[in-house]
This record gives structure tokens, C-alpha cells and sequence, in this order.
């Protein structure tokens, strides 16, 4: 193995744990809009829709589209929109963007080189969040149903 | 380069677009924030929804709106005329993006670069009217809890 690709591998490595790390500070505040979403009419298949989406999709505004559409449709205000549920998320997951950036400036990589790695970071720790947030929110609902 | 590595470099590329974009086409939404949900409405939108996603080549889509254009007109709705010739304006220098961005793409395989372009524009309309559509809904959503 090459030097350079030696050192590609390493960078990989820091970046997973950098990742990794920030999922796991994630898990309060997922715990707690887990929370707020089992007060509401969402059912499983709605929350784990949005996990679904985040872990195939390759764009955070596929995400974050998805969030405004729901929010905008529950003119009830019982689901996504109950409470500002649906824009505080929103608000928490394009606030990410500030560790991805945090993520990448620490790995100290060239900006000009992969000018696109802030981003895909950022995807990553959406996905991450909402990881989370599906695992509590289900683990509530079958609390609930008991 | 490989013909799978043409087609991941497009897609991250396109991606990254989109991403970019999504608040030029808030942006968008919220200067026309008056028209909504009235003069405007969620069927429309979700009708030039259908018909980007549907479009087989960029003219069709402009036609659409010339249409929705010339349609308000006749109905004395010189605002929502504005509407639809602004959206038509923003839609079409999304060409100028296209061109950027096949600068830095090869042409897919049995395409000349007309067809490219047209294809790419197309593409970037559809992204930049997925956001139009929900930030839209989102914003009258706020409007109603106003």
C-alpha cells in the first residue's frame, strides 16, 4: 500500500470516530424529541419513514424537503407540526452543518481537494441523529402499546 | 473514467447542487410569500410538481409555465402572472448552472452535449422545484400558526 493511500485510510479512520463520537452526544436530544413525538398522532412507520430516507438519500435537503412537507401538511398540528416538533427538528438537524464543519477543520484536510466533505458529513451526522431518534421513538411506542 | 465512476462523480455533483440551492429556492418561496396559500395554491404547486418530474425535455416545463402565465393574465391576476414569469426567469438561468456543472462532468455515454444540457437543466429545475414546493407548504404552515 502506497503512501499516499496509507494515509487516506488513516484519515477515514479519524473521521468514523469523529462521527462516531458526536452520534453517541446526539443520543440526549434525540431521546428528548423522541419524547415529544410519542405525545403526538405519528406512528411508527411515519418516524421510521424519515430514518428510511436519511439512510439512502445523498442529499441533506432531501431531508430536510421531507421535514418542511410533512409540517406543512398537518394542518391539524397534531403530527410533525404539534408544538414546533417538526421545525425545531429541522432547525437541530441544519444545525449540524456547524459540527460537520467543526469535524472537517479538525482532520485538517485540504478544503480544495474535497471541497464536498463538509457536506457529506453533515449527511452523516443527520442520519446519525435520526438513528437515534427512530430507535427511542419505537422503544417508546412499544412502552406505550403495553 | 469508468462509466460507474461518470455516474457517482454526476450524482455527489448534482447532489452537492441541490443541497447549495435549496435556499435560493427558499429564497424564491419567501420573496412570493404574500400569494401563499391563496393566489398560489398547493395544487398548483403540486401540479408543476408533477409536471418537472414527468418533463421529457426543459421546454416542456417552460411551456407549463407560460401557460400558468398567460392563464392568470386572462384572469386579470397580474400578481400571479408575476409569479409564474418569475418563476420561469429563475427556472431558466438555472441553464447557466447546467453548463457549469457538465463543465466539470463528461457527457454520459450516447448523448451530444445538446441533449446533456437539456437533460442536466431539467434535472436541476426538478431539485430547485422540489424545495419550491416545500418550503412553500412549510411557510403557509407557519403563516397559519401566525
Amino acid at each position: 500500500m502506497g503512501n499516499q493511500a496509507v494515509q487516506q485510510v488513516a484519515l477515514r479512520v479519524v473521521l468514523e470516530r469523529a462521527i462516531a463520537r458526536k452520534s453517541d452526544e446526539y443520543d440526549r436530544l434525540a431521546r428528548q424529541y423522541a419524547n415529544q413525538l410519542i405525545a403526538t398522532k405519528l406512528d411508527k412507520t411515519q418516524v421510521r419513514g424519515l430514518e428510511t430516507l436519511a439512510s439512502t438519500t445523498d442529499k441533506v435537503s432531501d431531508i430536510t424537503d421531507w421535514l418542511k412537507l410533512r409540517v406543512g401538511r398537518d394542518s391539524g398540528r397534531e403530527r410533525w407540526a404539534k408544538e414546533g416538533i417538526g421545525r425545531n427538528l429541522l432547525t437541530d438537524l441544519e444545525g449540524l452543518r456547524r459540527d460537520a464543519r467543526d469535524i472537517v477543520d479538525k482532520l485538517g484536510v485540504d478544503k480544495d481537494k474535497d471541497p464536498d466533505l463538509e457536506r457529506q458529513v453533515h449527511l452523516r451526522l443527520c442520519r446519525e441523529f435520526l438513528k437515534h431518534l427512530a430507535a427511542h421513538f419505537e422503544y417508546l411506542k412499544v412502552e406505550q402499546e403495553r | 473514467m469508468s462509466e460507474l465512476a461518470h455516474l457517482l462523480k454526476r450524482k455527489q455533483s448534482i447532489a452537492a447542487w441541490s443541497d447549495r440551492w435549496q435556499a435560493e429556492a427558499a429564497r424564491f418561496a419567501d420573496s412570493h410569500r404574500d400569494l401563499l396559500p391563496r393566489r398560489i395554491t398547493s395544487a398548483q404547486l403540486y401540479g408543476l410538481g408533477n409536471v418537472v418530474r414527468s418533463a421529457r425535455r426543459y421546454a416542456d416545463i417552460e411551456r407549463f409555465i407560460r401557460h400558468q402565465a398567460e392563464k392568470a393574465e386572462r384572469a386579470g391576476r397580474l400578481d400571479v402572472q408575476g409569479y409564474w414569469n418569475d418563476l420561469k426567469d429563475a427556472l431558466g438561468k438555472l441553464r447557466g448552472e447546467a453548463q457549469a456543472l457538465l463543465k466539470t462532468l463528461p457527457f454520459p455515454a450516447g448523448m451530444d452535449s445538446r441533449e446533456a444540457l437539456d437533460a442536466l437543466h431539467r434535472e436541476l429545475a426538478e431539485l430547485y422545484v422540489q424545495h419550491l414546493i416545500a418550503h412553500s407548504s412549510y411557510q403557509t404552515a407557519g403563516a397559519k400558526e401566525n
